[in-house]
């Protein structure tokens, strides 16, 4: 196993809830990410998935210190990005970059590939101006497109060919850590394939070491190496790809397994589908104890008195749940 | 900073393809929307007449006492006020002043409000609070008290006129830019040069304000109208242009005056300035659908 590269530990991003003109009363927390902790070792895809509103993206806005972190630390390389100051924060981009969900939202529509593509290199002086050009060409070529459209504004592209462009600008600064945001959940489902692999073939031929967002299992087995579920900002589960999608052991991650579809007609037929009850419990007011114990077959007094943290399962696996070993 | 030299070297064998930038977009719809096209023509004829027309016609100030209010004649086209001078020089000359003032004022709102409005939008929190509750304090006073005070204290100049118009209108375009600017905070590709660690000046001035350009433009379109009629307004009142200058303003109110006796002095004045008000409307109103994003494209 390669060196961790980027350390989240015990990471918190919480929202206040405010109410009132002039004097803010404060009347309640969105505990969007509450407590995550992960280690991302260098060179590997980390598939991380969980359903809309768990905290996915949340979780990467403030890995990329987009959003203030309300506690714990993001450690990227050594350096702790949640109390760095902004020089060493600007520094720190240089390799740590972000891929978008929405091509359509996430290029400015008033700027031509190029000045796009270009902005990065100048206002980091990657490269001198005479060489911008030639490092455009070649960021496209390196993504699939001609250089020749160069010129042509977003609009003018399809969505495949769009995040083909935010993907050539999130590797323009050569970065050592990218995060997608689930980056096909806005494309065509032919389109889809085609990101996937190219994401795949960048990460292995640049080192890159990519957190990969979605709210979909089957793309993330696709591509990742290992895979976290979160459930309600916290990370139930985490391992090798094959084994949490094969051997799921958490609750949650069963049904989430238990959702995908398969090809084969006829073990489509006979899956069996544990369909969760209820809603995901809201963020302002989670349950006590486990998230999950209100929607949880397995649950028990015990699940309702504290959170239970993330235990070793095993080597190379990860699981949230008290009941663990009491598990079929 | 923006980098603009094509690079030709790079890309030989292809040719680099141009593309067609929204404004390009916004452009061939705007000229396909005949009354906007219109009212453009219109303002361009009455802007070139008035810049170059008082080179060829009588001199707006001479008197000729003799002759006195006259009816248009083959000497004097529009007629002549009472004091016997040229009403068609005089509303040429007077449309220089308007549209002066029409065009400083405006960018002087235009400069204050973006700037402020995106910089009360883009911070948030306490510093947009604080600056919001300054406009609308300003909103409150009266402008007609602002604009005597300030002719007593610095005298009657037509720049400080200028300048007490802007400073007026700059106002709403601060509350348009703010909501705009709000309205795209949240948008991907600013989080995206967020992520790039570019500047919050650059993100501000590079990457907002083109995004809103749209409401901005069609706003100062119906801004320059307003800001024609204060000066009218201030004129009116005598705070404005001074004799013998004149302004469309200035000639309204003497034509008001006297259109009993004399009515051209207020259908020929009056008439030039609805004509330009309605061109200015029009093109806001053509520019407003050919820049709205919803009808690009995509």
């Amino acid at each position: 196993m390669s060196e961790p590269i980027l350390q989240l530990n015990d990471v918190k991003t919480h929202f206040p809830i405010t109410r009132g003109f002039l004097v803010k009363r404060h009347i309640g927390t969105v505990k969007a990410v509450d407590g995550v902790n992960l280690t991302v070792r260098r060179g590997e895809v980390l598939g991380l998935v969980g359903e809309s509103g768990c905290g996915k993206s949340t979780l990467a806005r403030t890995i990329l210190q987009l959003v203030p972190t309300t506690g714990g630390t993001v450690v990227l390389n050594g350096r702790n990005l949640a109390t760095s100051s902004a020089r060493e924060l600007l520094a720190a981009r240089r390799d740590l970059q972000m891929v978008f969900q929405d091509p359509y939202a996430s290029l400015n529509p008033r700027m031509t590939v190029f000045a796009t593509l270009a902005e990065p290199l100048l206002v980091h002086r990657v490269c001198a101006p005479a060489d911008v050009a030639a490092r455009v060409a070649e960021l496209m070529r390196l993504v699939g497109l001609a250089p020749r459209f160069m010129q042509k504004y977003p609009h003018e592209f399809s969505g495949g060919q769009r995040q083909r462009i935010a993907i050539a600008r999130a590797l323009a600064l050569e970065p050592k850590v990218i995060v997608a945001d689930e980056p096909v959940s806005a494309l065509d489902v032919s389109i889809q394939a085609q990101i996937l692999n190219l994401l795949a073939q960048l990460t292995k031929k640049m080192n890159l070491t990519l957190i990969f967002i979605a709210h979909d299992l089957s793309v993330v087995k696709h591509i990742s190496d290992r895979v976290a579920v979160m459930y309600l900002g916290k990370i139930v589960e985490l391992g090798l790809a094959a084994d949490v999608i094969e051997r799921p052991r958490h609750p949650y991650t069963r049904a989430l397994v238990s959702a995908i579809p398969t090809p084969n007609p006829d073990t489509e037929r006979t899956r069996q589908r544990i369909v969760l009850a209820g809603d995901p419990p809201s963020p302002i007011n989670p349950p006590a104890g486990c998230a999950f114990h209100p929607r949880c077959a397995y649950a028990q007094a015990q699940c309702k008195l504290a959170a239970p943290p993330l235990v070793d399962d095993g080597p190379t696996r990860e699981v949230a749940c008290v009941r663990l070993a009491d598990l079929p | 900073m923006s980098p603009t030299t094509l690079p030709s070297a790079v890309v030989t064998p292809e040719q680099i393809e141009t593309g067609n930038s929204l404004w390009h977009d916004a452009w061939s719809r705007l000229r396909k929307n005949r009354l906007a096209v219109c009212g453009g023509a219109t303002l361009l004829v009455l802007a070139l007449l008035c810049a170059f027309g008082p080179f060829f016609t009588q001199s707006y100030q001479d008197q000729n006492l003799d002759l006195g209010a006259s009816g248009p004649s083959a000497a004097h086209w529009l007629g002549t006020d009472t004091l016997g001078r040229d009403l068609f020089s005089r509303i040429l000359f007077g449309g220089r002043i308007s549209m002066m003032v029409g065009l400083v004022a405006t960018f002087v709102a235009l400069a204050i409000g973006v700037t402020y409005g995106a910089v009360a939008g883009f911070f948030g929190g306490k510093i947009d609070a604080v600056m919001m509750r300054i406009v609308d304090i300003m909103y409150a006073l009266p402008f007609t008290i602002f604009v005597i005070l300030l002719m007593v204290f610095f005298g009657r100049n037509i720049f400080l006129l200028f300048f007490a118009i802007g400073a007026v209108e700059w106002l709403t375009m601060a509350r348009i830019v703010r909501g705009q600017i709000i309205s795209i905070k949240k948008m991907e590709y600013i989080e995206a040069a967020r992520a790039l660690g570019l500047g919050k000046r650059r993100i501000i001035f590079r990457h907002m304000i083109p995004n809103i350009l749209g409401p901005i433009i069609v706003y100062t379109t119906l801004t320059i109208p307003a800001v024609m009629l204060l000066e009218a307004f201030l004129s009116f009142l005598g705070l404005g242009v001074q004799p013998p200058m004149s302004s469309w303003g200035v000639l309204i109110k003497d034509g008001a005056e006297k259109m009993e006796e004399f009515w051209w002095l207020l259908v020929f004045p009056g008439g030039v300035f609805s004509l330009t008000l309605f061109s200015l409307n029009f093109l806001g109103d053509g520019l407003r659908d050919a820049l709205d994003v919803r009808s690009s494209k995509d």
